[in-house]
């Protein structure tokens, strides 16, 4: 079989491409959303797990140990056959909810440790100009949070985008089981499979890209 | 109303168990220069925290231009305004410009329009040279240049009130002039200042008052002429002079004549002392630890000698002080009837020694031996 007609089938052939689109749509919701609420989520976690009082870090600290220490698929699996198995919610909805749960563990250590790296003396001297501690915090530490945790943030997204690939076992129609039924459907799994590769590839790039264009707006406005 | 600028009140400060300041008074008038010297962790700098609030005193008040700094209700960040502090490691703002880190507290504290703050800050960075660093990031600046800016980013905030801990500390040597040459340039101005310093010609400089910390406070203050040249009590004269310290206690005949002389050997090598007089040191110690062993203790068994032996590193001067127990005996002048052998060593220590004492005083005879 020659190349272009590998090409059309996989990707033409009854409307084939608007399939891998809804498959591509449905990883981008959820990582999109998964990582929305697993930042938010880590930085309350973080939050606990920095406080000196134990009722709030002692369970924090718990938290990242299991979260961070379990694999994503069995949360994934617990949750929609155990813990949401009589709810209605949808099953992406619970996917969701299982990658914000995990990504929220490793935000949080990503947190730690950009806060840690913070210089403290160039909080201090903020404060010693005068600024609030809130002031302090939002001028001089914050932004310096965001430079250190930036390049680590950026590979737990694309961590994030490629994990979401297990959620097909939940009966999700997500882009890798997508490729999986064109696979099996066109009996080209070679082909089919390097092309959904190539998309998840795109997808990293593309974050790379977003993340290096942020830099490169930063140095603008300074220049 | 009390006519102080600064005002310190029965400080104290521990950290856990270990008291750092207890009891500090102090009264700052303006248009004082204060140098604060002292040695490691001797509460200095804590002290000069203390007045930021940076290190929460344990009891004590604290008075910022009349406002107690320390009240319960105080309103901390501004008081903070009246005074500015710059620190050992300069702490300018990473991720932003020199001129963002002049400006940005005018701005945002003050209320200056950011125009005038920015031709303010020009006008200090001309003052200081820096002005073609106007739009570096610091961490390409040098530890000299960055210590300047820290000292301009205080002064655009019109502090009553300056305090320098351990400004050129962390800076290598040819970089330290920059930085006093400036806070000399602030004299001139008349400001108000607290200097934690180890540069000792600068704080006799620029200094009208200095306070030397020991013992978990204030433990000697006057001018400088005073505290430098005539400093009343011990621990001041101490660190004045510095001197150095090498003890070493014999409680046994058989004492172990080898690690003595290896340790005092390492004190030599440690504070530079010349090999010739670290040879005589070496010699003075054993012959007079034997006249000593010989004379006081004939006959008695328990031996208790203290040997301290200190060494200016400002002017060299070296003391030998030997106490110990035992029979009243002077080896110096037990000696005067033969010259043998066996006591070389006092003829030796007669000769090379520019003065010795010996005093017998509850049960215990001190020598002292200059070298």
């Amino acid at each position: 079989m020659q190349l272009n007609e590998i090409l059309y089938k996989i990707l033409i052939q009854g409307g084939s491409y608007l399939t891998i689109l809804k498959g591509l749509n449905a990883t981008i919701r959820i990582s999109l959303f998964a990582l929305l609420f697993g930042t938010l989520l880590g930085a309350v976690i973080c939050a606990f797990r920095m406080s000196s009082y134990k009722i709030l870090n002692i369970p924090a600290k718990l938290y990242i140990l299991v979260l961070r220490g379990s694999p994503v698929l069995m949360l994934l699996m617990l949750m929609y056959y155990g813990i949401f198995a009589r709810s209605s919610l949808e099953a992406e909805t619970i996917a969701v909810i299982t990658f914000a749960l995990n990504t929220a563990a490793h935000i949080a250590e990503l947190l730690r440790s950009a806060i840690s790296a913070a210089d403290y003396g160039q909080y201090e001297a903020a404060r010693t100009l005068g600024f609030s501690a809130f002031q302090a915090f939002k001028l001089i530490t914050l932004p310096q949070i965001i430079h250190i945790a930036k390049p680590v943030y950026q590979s737990n997204i694309i961590n994030l985008i490629q994990w979401t690939s297990v959620v097909g076992y939940v009966s999700i129609t997500d882009l890798t089981r997508v490729i999986n039924n064109i696979a099996s459907r066109t009996m080209q799994p070679m082909a089919a499979i390097i092309i959904g590769m190539l998309i998840y590839l795109a997808l990293a790039y593309i974050v790379h890209g977003l993340f290096a264009l942020s830099d490169i707006l930063k140095f603008k406005k300074r220049v | 109303m009390s006519d102080y600028l600064i005002e310190v009140k029965n400080l104290c400060k521990s950290f856990g168990d270990l008291k750092v300041l207890n009891n500090v008074n102090l009264g700052v008038k303006e248009g004082e220069r204060l140098a604060i010297i002292g040695g490691s962790g001797c509460g200095k700098s804590v002290f000069l925290r203390s007045l930021e609030l940076l290190e929460k005193p344990d009891s004590g008040q604290i008075f910022i231009d009349n406002q107690e700094i320390t009240a319960k209700n105080a309103d901390i960040n501004k008081i903070r305004l009246n005074m500015g502090m710059v620190y050992q490691k300069f702490n300018l703002f990473s991720h932003m410009d020199v001129l963002d880190n002049l400006c940005l507290a005018p701005v945002k504290l003050l209320g200056v329009a950011r125009e005038d703050a920015e031709s303010s800050a020009l006008e200090w960075l001309d003052r200081v040279g820096l002005t073609s660093k106007i739009h570096e990031m610091p961490g390409n600046l040098s530890g000299g240049q960055q210590q300047r800016i820290a000292i301009c980013r205080c002064l655009m905030m019109r502090p009553k009130v300056l305090l320098f801990d351990e400004p050129t500390s962390a800076l290598d040597p040819t970089m330290v002039g920059e930085v006093l040459a400036m806070i000399r340039m602030l004299t001139k101005r008349n400001m108000t200042m607290l200097i934690v310093t180890h540069e000792m010609n600068f704080a006799r400089e620029v200094a009208n008052k200095v306070l030397f910390f020991a013992d978990h406070g204030i433990y000697e203050q006057g001018t400088p002429d005073e505290i430098f040249d005539a400093p009343k009590r011990e621990k001041t004269i101490a660190f004045i002079r510095k001197l150095k310290y090498f003890n070493y206690e014999i409680l046994s005949r058989n004492f172990d004549l080898l690690e003595m002389q290896g340790q005092l050997r390492s004190f030599t090598e440690k504070y530079g002392i010349e090999r010739k007089l670290a040879n005589r040191l070496e010699l003075c110690a054993e012959e007079l630890i034997y006249e000593v062993l010989n004379g006081c203790y004939k006959n008695i068994k328990n031996i208790n000698i203290n040997m301290e032996i200190s060494y200016s590193e400002a002017d060299g001067a070296t003391l030998i002080k030997l106490a110990s127990g035992g029979n009243k005996f002077n080896p110096f002048e037990a000696e005067l009837e033969a010259l043998d052998e066996e006591h070389l060593g006092v003829t030796i220590l007669k000769n090379i020694a520019k003065s010795i004492n010996y005093i017998y005083e509850n049960n215990k005879n001190y020598i002292d031996i200059v070298l």
